[in-house]
């Protein structure tokens, strides 16, 4: 008698912890977990440098997003999991102009007002095998004129004034890989720890 | 006790309308802020030539719209952005409770310049209740014209699901996305919870091109509601609501029945979207403060006072038993009132 009650409470506890726990599955089911190239996924400037420590600190309000002059930042909107609606920059579609503004509205850690110069969203990387002034295919110069941080993040190459070189100073604001001409995109941003020119890729 | 005249013309009973404009009001900033964001997009990049005939439309509409208030669109309009889950007033930042505590357990770190963006809703809560659920939040809107919709189902001949369940189950949502934030690392409870789901929807739709997956969330929780229980989300299983629920449990303000101007009449107990039972004080911390009971009651038997607690059971109203002498019995009782 006792046990059968005992039972009985116990699966009536489960069936309501289950129904607690409902909204957060189906939530999750919305949002499936996703792999995206992390390329193409850049975090808006000032981010928290750990990305799961970026994700714990951000509630997802948007205000970035809503602050932003060129409107460069995007949100996982259908995907991610535990990362729907975090913020996310596409530089192929549009660059960050590190107007900082994102920096100073978001209201938690994830977000953090930097020096310019502070800022990390990675690196660009030039693809030399591709890149039209580096194959002798005429001259571009487009990158280095978009820089918003001069010749302290990108450079022309000291034989050739046309082709560009990464410097150290870049932030990988991704407005380079904006305005690249070349289709496949021969400039892109990767994490800082990778090399500036791509390994060759043949 | 016949000659006793009900008090007529309250202000209290006109509360209510007070309570829709602001939920209107409300949901149309949120509507209008994504626009503005867009607008400055355009004003930001000079570019006004090169913008596509519908773009050029939204950017004359914006511009007469906010012209009158400023004329540096894309640096004043900064004042006022957001949601009612972050947002920023004016350089006033606020942010709603459940985004704080959400955060605080999805980090398990203290970030003092954002908890205390929680802090004047907080106090607020602690002195009105659950007042954001009933003046604020912007899914109250949705959700109380969907209770209307119920109504218009009725009348069709559909039954609308009128199940009730023990609204303490929220209380174990609010736990569970607790528990859950701090096992993923990820605010989980932003994505389960109403308002916030519709401020960023609206964003998303308006300004990146498409809702995302809270949308479909918010499209069952409608469902929810029309089909299993009346407001059943809010009442049930809205974390947000659980949080304001146990802030609010000892309100300064609170509505209260004065039982010799009552008649017993229970139109406050039909009109209460969280099945809660004024006709016979019984309030509790679920009253979100929305004044429809007091709106409806012919009698004028319930106002607002300033008290921690609710009164017990008074038991039945003067008013009513035999001295049935008010014109209002002789009208039936409306379905709902919008």
């Amino acid at each position: 008698m006792r046990r059968r009650g005992f039972l009985a409470r116990g699966t009536a506890g489960i069936g309501v912890a289950a129904a607690g726990a409902l909204p957060y599955g189906l939530a999750r089911l919305l949002a499936p977990a996703a792999q995206a190239e992390p390329q193409s996924r850049l975090r808006p400037p000032g981010a928290l440098s750990d990305d799961t420590a970026f994700i714990e600190a951000c509630i997802g309000c948007g205000l970035c997003a809503e602050a932003c002059p060129p409107r460069c930042i995007a949100f996982t909107k259908r995907e991610g999991g535990g990362d729907v609606n975090t913020p996310y920059v596409d530089p192929r579609i549009r660059g960050c102009t590190l107007c900082g503004k994102c920096m100073e509205i978001c209201p938690t850690e994830a977000l953090t007002v930097r020096r310019r110069d502070a800022i990390d969203m990675g690196i660009a990387q030039i693809d030399r095998a591709a890149c039209y002034p580096w194959v002798d295919k005429g001259v571009c110069g487009a990158c280095a004129t978009i820089c918003p941080l001069g010749d302290k993040a990108i450079d022309f190459d000291f034989a050739n004034l046309y082709r560009p070189v990464v410097k150290h100073g870049c932030v990988g604001c991704g407005l380079c890989v904006e305005v690249c001409p070349h289709p496949s995109l021969p400039i892109r941003i990767v994490e800082r720890s990778k090399e500036t020119v791509a390994p060759h890729r043949v | 006790m016949e000659s006793r005249k009900p008090r007529r013309h309250s202000i209290a009973r006109h509360l209510n309308k007070l309570r829709w404009i602001s939920l209107c009001v409300v949901f149309a900033m949120l509507v209008l802020l994504p626009f503005v964001s867009v607008y400055q997009t355009y004003v930001a990049s000079h570019a006004y030539d090169l913008l596509s005939p519908s773009e050029k439309r939204l950017y004359d509409v914006m511009e007469a719209l906010t012209s009158p208030l400023t004329d540096e669109p894309a640096e004043a309009l900064d004042a006022i952005k957001g949601t009612t889950w972050s947002g920023n007033f004016f350089g006033l930042k606020l942010t709603d409770p459940l985004a704080a505590l959400g955060q605080l357990a999805a980090s398990l770190t203290v970030y003092w310049p954002f908890l205390l963006t929680a802090m004047i809703p907080i106090v607020l809560t602690v002195v009105f209740g659950r007042f954001f659920c009933g003046w604020i939040c912007p899914a109250t809107l949705v959700y109380e014209l969907n209770s209307s919709l119920r109504i218009l189902l009725g009348r069709a001949g559909l039954r609308p699901g009128g199940r009730r369940f023990d609204p303490r189950l929220k209380f174990l949502v609010l736990g569970i996305g607790l528990a859950l934030s701090a096992a993923t690392g990820s605010v989980l409870v932003g994505a389960v919870y109403p308002p916030a789901i519709i401020g960023r929807e609206i964003y998303y739709a308006v300004a990146l091109g498409g809702f995302g997956a809270g949308a479909v969330f918010l499209a069952l929780t409608l469902l929810f509601d029309l089909l299993v229980a009346r407001r059943g989300f809010c009442r049930y299983l809205c974390p947000g609501g659980a949080l304001y629920a146990l802030l609010g449990r000892y309100r300064l303000i609170r509505v209260r029945r004065t039982v010799e101007d009552c008649n017993d009449c229970a139109k406050c107990n039909g009109i209460c979207e969280f099945g809660l039972n004024p006709m016979r004080d019984g309030f509790g911390q679920e009253c979100n403060n929305c004044s429809a009971c007091i709106a409806i009651c012919p009698t004028d038997a319930l106002t607002f006072t300033v008290n921690i607690r609710d009164l017990s059971d008074q038991g039945p109203g003067h008013l009513g038993r035999g001295s049935r002498s008010l014109a209002t019995d002789a009208e039936p009782a409306p379905e709902r009132a919008a």
